[in-house]
Formats: structure tokens, sequence, C-alpha cells
């Protein structure tokens, strides 16, 4: 479990235009870049996100990285920014996700 | 001495700053109204400095760092993140700061026995701060002494430290020789969802919480809130509905004394509370 780290790559991604154009554009480069810079050791799984993290991340699934821990706040941001511009329209969204995290209740976003 | 002239607790939804522009939407115009007369209130009382107490939603400060009360004590400091400026639509600002008395309520060179803030010399406000200011200083032209209160990354204080914070503000408001009017904004939410399956559901997601934690801000009861604002509790009222502790440190600034007027305007984003305490003295 890495919910830190999953809430450092939605606040990064999220945190200027620059990075959310460019994982519109290529979510695996851009995590493959962000992994690369990222100072921490690795975790024990062989990187700063599990495989499970990774693929949800690469996939835009905001549904797994909601059970996973992510921040509230923060996934709302991410996906809104990431969804939005990328593939529907706002009110479309709305109702997408709320569909995606309600299977799931309230994990516990404690880090 | 420095008095705390009036204490406001306000909303700081940043969905309202698109949704707010002319022409006001029907189910917004009680927001707007109560916006337009809490600018009015806090005109009339002339004060020098606002205190605002806040919480950064993981936009500035993040959980490589979080502390649970930190005071920003700048000359003047940078409103809103880029992020925030593409999200809401919010204005990038500058806002002029009251350094001295900042650096009173830390303490001068030790901080007070009964408080180990943090401090920041640069501080971002987000819109926890930005929203406020906007509607209730628009010119933001008056010093702010910005205190970011951790209310969105557990583990959060215990609302006895909410209530803890507001009393030793008032007591350090009065100790600084100053002849400051200081007002005291507190900025939150009463039940609050976001990136939960309750999110924008368009009406108050706990009624009964809003309804019985408004009642002891009225009543100037801090005692039964604390009891009431536990972390179950405003979790089952919604995902960050922590925010409403805030209000806990304006009801004791003002020396828990009944709120002037509580009210807890429906609209699409849930109740929005807009509470004032006249003066505190």
């Amino acid at each position: 479990m890495s919910k830190y780290m999953i809430n450092k790559l939605l606040w990064e991604v999220e945190g200027s235009d620059e990075s959310l154009r460019a994982f519109i554009d290529d979510s695996a480069g851009f995590i493959d870049g962000w992994e690369r810079n990222e100072p921490l050791p690795p975790y024990p799984s062989g990187g700063t996100l599990t495989a499970e993290e990774r693929i949800a991340f690469e996939s835009w699934d905001y549904s797994t990285l909601y059970r996973l821990g992510a921040h509230p706040f923060l996934l709302w941001q991410f996906a809104r920014a990431v969804w939005v511009p990328g593939r529907m329209e706002a009110h479309e969204f709305v109702v997408a996700f709320r569909t995606g995290v309600a299977q799931h209740g309230h994990p516990d976003f404690a880090t | 001495m420095a008095e705390i002239v009036l204490t406001l607790g306000v909303p700081h939804t940043p969905l309202l700053w698109k949704a707010l522009q002319e022409p006001v939407p029907s189910d917004l115009a009680g927001v707007a109204a109560n916006f337009s007369r809490f600018r009015s209130l806090l005109a009339a009382e002339r004060p020098d400095v606002l205190v605002v107490v806040g919480s950064d939603h993981l936009r500035s400060i993040m959980t490589s760092n979080m502390p649970a009360f930190l005071i920003g004590k700048a000359t003047e400091m940078r409103g809103t993140l880029p992020s925030e400026q593409r999200a809401f639509g919010l204005p990038a600002s500058i806002v002029p700061g009251h350094r001295d008395l900042a650096a009173h309520l830390l303490g001068g060179h030790q901080l007070p026995a009964s408080f180990d803030f943090s401090f920041s010399d640069e501080p971002w406000l987000d819109h926890s701060f930005m929203i406020p200011l906007l509607y209730l200083t628009p010119e933001l032209d008056i010093p702010i002494v910005p205190i970011h209160t951790n209310t969105n990354a557990p583990p959060i204080p215990l609302a006895t430290r909410f209530r803890a914070l507001g009393s030793y503000l008032r007591e350090a408001i009065a100790a600084w020789p100053g002849p400051e009017r200081v007002a005291v904004i507190g900025t939150g939410h009463l039940s609050f969802e976001l990136g939960g399956p309750r999110q924008f559901s368009g009406r108050s997601l706990d009624p009964d919480f809003d309804e019985l934690v408004l009642d002891c801000l009225e009543q100037g009861d801090g005692g039964r809130l604390v009891e009431v604002a536990t972390y179950e509790r405003m979790l089952a009222a919604g995902n960050l509905t922590f925010q409403f502790l805030n209000f806990i440190t304006c009801l004791s600034a003002s020396g828990e004394t009944a709120a002037a007027s509580v009210e807890a305007i429906p609209s699409r984003f849930g109740n929005e509370p807009f509470i004032a305490w006249s003066g505190g003295r």
C-alpha cells in the first residue's frame, strides 16, 4: 500500500497545466519520467507505485484509485482535470465518477 | 490593546466563484446575499487586520510535511495556485499580511506554552482563504494573518484543540499592545463530501448534523460541540466534513457567546453556513 505515493502523483499531475497535458498525452511516459525523478527509495514492489496502482493510473481508473485509498479531494480534482478535457463533458463525468466510486463506500484515506 | 471586533464563519466552496458570476442563478441568490451582508458587517467594524482560519486542501501543503496548525507570517502572500486558477477560475492574487501580529501569535522567539504552532514565511493561500477574502474584502486591502488548520489529511487535531485554538487567539489578540481592530474569519463547511459517492448531491448530506452543530453555535455551547464533533460523526456526515472544525475555533475566539446570526443557506453545494458573532467582548 502506498497511499502517499498515489496522492503524490495525483498532486503532481494536477498541479500544473504542463504536467496535466503531458499526462493526458502519454500517461505511461509521464509516470516513467516521474518515477525516474522520484528521489525516495523504491517500495518493496520495485517502484514508487505498486503494479496495481500503476495500471490504475495508466488506464485513468479513478474507481480503483479510490478503492486503494486515494485522498478524495485530490482524486476528484485529478479525475476532473484529466477526464473532462480528455474524454467527456463535466456533467457526464460527475455521474460517471459517482458510479465508479459508489461501489467502494468510504475507504480509509488516512495515509 | 487590540480587540476582536467581529467573528465570522463563512463557506469557502470554490465552485461558487464561477457559479456566482452575474447573473446570479436563483438557487444561489441567498448565498450571494449573505456574502454581501457579511461584507457590510465587516466593513462597518473597520477592521485593521483579519485573522483567517482556513484549511489548505493539499494544494500548497502536502503530507510530506503536514502541520496541525500553521501561522503564516509574511508581509504579502500569493493567493491561490495554478491548479485552482484552472479548476475554479479563481484569479491569481497578492494579499497583504500583518507580519507583526503573526509573529506575536507565534509567541515571538519562543512558541506559546499552549500551542506548538508551525509557521511559514511564504504561505500560499488556497481557496479556503481566497473565497472568503474575495467576497468579504474584494479589494484585498486589509492585512491578514492566515492560520492553516489540518482538517483534510488524517490524523487531524481533536475538536478540543480547535476550541483551544480559539481561546488562545482570543487571549493573545487581547495581549497585543497595538490598537488594531481585529476580525476573526473561520472558513469551512457543514456536512460536506467531495470525491466520494455523495458528492454534488444538491442538498445537505446530513441535515441532523447540520442542525445540531448550528444549534450549538447559536447557543454558544462549545462543550457540547466538541462532544458532537468526533472523527466518526463528522465522517458519517460527509468525507470532508472535518472542515467544519474551523467554526469551533470561531466560537471560542468569540468567548463562546451566542452567535448574533446563524444561517445555513441551502444551495446546490449543500447548506452554506454564515455565522456571525458581534464583538466577542
